[in-house]
C-alpha cells in the first residue's frame, strides 16, 4: 500500500498502527499492525469510523475524537489525542493518536494517516495525571477552554477562562452576551469566526482583543473548532482563549522600533542621495569647466572662464551649508526636549521678523488655549514656526494681505499645531510629492527658496513627529503638525 | 564644421551648467542659435505657442533635457512634449542630460519614446561634437 521506500522505513521506526484516509470510495483503510496491537483479526471487524466510534473506542474519547478526526478530514487541522481502544481481551489499551505533522519533515504525504502508538501505561493513573497536567497548563499558559452547545443553546467556561476574562465564577456566560467579550473594533472579527465555524465548520485561530468584566482590554489567542454529533453535523464549539498580551505588548513594541528604524534608514538613505546628487551637480560642473580652460587657447578668454571657478565655488559652499544643517538636526534630535510654551515661541518668532509681518500687513491669529505647551526642543519649535509663517508670507495671495491662523489642540490623545494661511495655495495635483522635497534650485537661490520645508520636515520626523500638507489653489494652505 | 545646425535647446535649472554648454557651442561652432529655459513648464509653453504658427526656424533640431528641475521636472515635460511633438513636421532629437546617475532614471529615460540618449553629467566636448556631429550628416 505505501510504495514510498523511505516511507516504509518510518513506518517500521514508528512501530505503529495507522489508519489511511481514503476518498475514493470514502473510508479508512486500517493497517495490519492496527489488529495486532488490539488482538483482532482483519476482515472480523468492520475498519470504518462509525463501527469505531461506535464498539471500540472508550465512550469519553468518542466526541472529542470524532471532532478531531472529522476536523482532520475535512479542514485538514491535525491533531493529537489520547484514547483508549478496546481489546480483544475486553480491556482498554491508551493510545495517543497523531497524524500527518507527526512525520518527519521529508516526507510530504498526499494521503492522510492517523497514527496509534501504543501508551504502556495504566489507563487509570494517566487519567489522574492528565486531569493534572491539564489544570497546571492551563494556569500556567493563561489559557482557558470553553464550549459552546447549540442544542441546549448552552456556552461552558472552565474555571482558567473565568480567570482570564475576570468573571465571577456564579456568572452565566451565554451567546447573548459573547458581544461584550470582545473590543468595539473586534467584535465583527468575533462574530465572522463563530458564524463561519458554526454554519460551515471551517476552524479559527486568531488574535484578537478581548474586555474582561472589569473593562480592562487584553490580547487574547482564540482557537475554536466545530463539534460533530453522529450524524456528522455541527452541534457546538469548542475552543480555548489565551490571554496573549504581554507578548503581543512586546511584539507591538518591536514593530515601534522597526517602524522607527525604517524610517531612519530611509531618512538616512535619503540624504545620502541628496548629498550624492547636490555635490555631484557642482562637480560635473567642474570637471567641464576645466575641460573648456584646456580646449581654449585665448589667454583672455580663459582669464573669464576662472571666475565661473568662483562661481562654482561658492555654490558648493552653499550647498554643504545647506547639508550640513540637515545633519545637524538628524545629530540633535538626542538634545534634551524642554516646556516650551508656544505663545512664548510665537512671540520671539513674530519679533524676529516684524518688518517683514508689518510691511506685508499681515495678521497672525493665535490660539493656544487648548495646549500650552509641549515638550519640544525649543529650537525647533522657532524654526519650525519661522519657516511656516515666512512662507506664508512669501506666497500670500495677490489680491489680500496674508492672515496666518495658528492653532494648537489635542486630539485622541495626541497633540497637534495647524498652521493656516489665505495665500496662494499649492497644486496638490501637481506637487503634492514635491512639497517637502530638497530641489535643486536651492543652491544658488540667494534666500534658499527650497529648503525651507525640507528643513521643518526633517526636523518634525527627527522627533518622531508628523507633518502634513493641504492646500488649494487661490484659497490658502495648512500645515498640521502632530507632534 | 560650419554652424549647419541653426537651434538647439537647452532646458535646465543650472545657470552654470548652462553657462558652460553655451561657451562649448560657440567655441566648437556646433550650431548658429541656443535656446534655454529654466524648467520644463517654460518650455513646454514656448513649443505650445509656437503650435499655434508654426516657424520652422523657432523649432529646435536638438533638445537637451535636464531632469530634476522645479515647477515641471523632465519627466513631466517628456509626457507633454510626446502628445505635440509630432505636428512640428521635423525631427527633433532629444537627449536628457542629468546629473543622476540612478539606474531606475536610466532605464526609464531610455525606455521612453522619443529619447534618442542619456548623457550623464558631466558631458565632454567630445560627447557635444559627436552628438552634433550626427544630426548634421542626416
Amino acid at each position: 500500500m505505501l510504495k514510498n521506500e523511505l516511507f516504509n522505513n518510518v513506518m517500521q521506526d514508528f512501530n505503529a498502527g495507522y489508519w489511511e484516509l481514503l476518498i475514493n470510495p470514502y473510508g479508512e483503510n486500517w493497517s495490519d499492525l492496527f489488529y495486532e496491537t488490539l488482538g483482532y483479526i482483519k476482515n472480523d471487524k468492520e475498519s470504518n469510523l462509525d463501527y469505531f466510534l461506535e464498539h471500540l473506542i472508550h465512550k469519553d474519547d468518542k466526541d472529542v475524537f470524532r471532532d478531531n478526526f472529522l476536523n482532520y478530514r475535512k479542514n485538514s487541522v491535525n491533531f493529537k489525542q489520547h484514547i483508549k481502544i478496546r481489546t480483544n481481551q475486553d480491556v482498554y489499551q491508551l493510545f495517543r493518536c497523531a497524524t500527518n505533522d507527526t512525520l518527519p519533515v521529508d516526507i510530504k504525504s498526499e494521503t492522510k494517516y492517523v497514527f496509534f502508538f501504543e501508551i504502556k501505561l495504566e489507563p487509570d493513573k494517566t487519567l489522574k495525571k492528565d486531569n493534572f497536567y491539564y489544570k497546571e497548563t492551563a494556569q500556567m499558559t493563561a489559557t482557558g477552554s470553553w464550549y459552546v452547545d447549540f442544542n441546549k443553546k448552552q456556552s461552558y467556561w472552565d474555571f482558567e477562562t473565568y480567570r482570564i476574562l475576570e468573571y465571577p465564577e456564579d456568572y452565566i456566560p451565554s451567546l447573548k452576551d459573547s458581544a461584550n467579550y470582545y473590543a468595539e473594533d473586534y467584535q465583527q472579527l468575533a462574530a465572522e469566526c463563530f458564524f463561519n465555524c458554526a454554519m460551515a465548520g471551517t476552524p479559527f485561530n486568531t488574535e484578537i482583543k478581548m474586555v474582561t468584566a472589569n473593562k480592562r482590554e487584553f490580547w487574547a489567542k482564540a482557537i475554536g473548532k466545530p463539534m460533530y454529533n453522529d450524524n456528522k453535523e455541527i452541534v457546538g464549539i469548542r475552543g480555548v482563549f489565551q490571554d496573549i498580551n504581554e507578548s503581543k505588548k512586546k511584539e507591538e513594541g518591536l514593530q515601534k522600533s522597526v517602524d522607527i528604524i525604517a524610517a531612519q534608514n530611509s531618512r538616512l538613505f535619503n540624504f545620502a542621495h541628496i548629498v550624492s546628487h547636490n555635490l555631484r551637480s557642482h562637480t560635473s560642473n567642474l570637471s567641464l569647466l576645466v575641460q573648456l580652460i584646456e580646449d581654449i587657447d585665448d589667454p583672455k578668454e580663459k582669464e573669464e572662464l576662472i571666475s565661473e571657478v568662483k562661481t562654482i565655488s561658492s555654490n558648493l559652499n552653499t550647498t554643504i551649508e545647506h547639508l550640513n544643517e540637515i545633519v545637524t538636526i538628524q545629530t540633535n534630535n538626542k538634545q534634551e526636549r524642554l516646556p516650551v510654551k508656544f505663545n512664548e515661541a510665537l512671540q520671539l518668532v513674530i519679533n524676529g521678523i516684524s518688518h517683514m509681518i508689518h510691511q506685508s500687513q499681515s495678521q497672525i491669529r493665535a490660539d493656544f488655549s487648548e495646549l500650552e505647551e509641549i515638550r519640544y526642543i525649543p529650537a525647533y519649535l522657532e524654526s519650525i514656526l519661522l519657516n511656516l509663517i515666512t512662507n506664508a508670507i512669501k506666497y500670500k495671495h495677490e489680491n489680500r494681505f496674508p492672515i496666518i491662523t495658528i492653532k494648537s489642540y489635542k486630539e485622541k490623545g495626541n497633540k497637534f499645531l495647524k498652521i493656516m494661511d489665505n495665500g496662494r495655495g499649492i497644486d496638490m495635483a501637481l506637487f503634492k510629492d514635491k512639497i517637502f522635497g530638497m530641489y535643486k534650485t536651492f543652491h544658488y537661490n540667494e534666500d534658499a527658496v527650497g529648503i525651507g520645508l525640507f528643513i521643518t520636515k526633517n526636523q518634525v520626523e527627527s522627533l518622531d513627529g508628523i507633518i502634513t500638507v493641504e492646500s488649494q489653489v487661490g484659497k490658502g494652505t495648512t500645515f498640521i503638525i502632530q507632534f | 564644421m560650419g554652424d549647419k545646425i541653426e537651434l538647439a535647446c537647452i532646458i535646465d535649472d543650472d545657470s552654470v551648467y548652462v553657462r558652460l554648454i553655451k561657451r562649448i557651442i560657440k567655441a566648437k561652432h556646433l550650431c548658429k542659435n541656443v535656446l534655454v529655459f529654466e524648467n520644463g513648464k517654460e518650455a513646454l509653453v514656448y513649443f505650445e505657442t509656437i503650435l499655434q504658427n508654426i516657424e520652422e526656424q523657432r523649432i529646435p533640431e536638438i533638445i537637451f533635457l535636464d531632469l530634476n528641475m522645479p515647477m515641471m521636472d523632465g519627466w513631466e515635460f517628456m509626457e507633454e512634449f510626446t502628445k505635440i511633438k509630432n505636428q512640428f513636421n521635423k525631427i527633433i532629437t532629444l537627449y536628457i542630460v542629468s546629473s543622476s546617475i540612478n539606474p531606475a532614471d536610466i532605464n526609464k529615460a531610455k525606455s521612453l519614446n522619443g529619447v534618442t540618449d542619456y548623457l550623464i553629467k558631466p558631458v565632454t566636448i567630445k560627447d557635444l561634437e559627436s552628438i552634433f556631429g550626427a544630426i548634421e550628416n542626416k
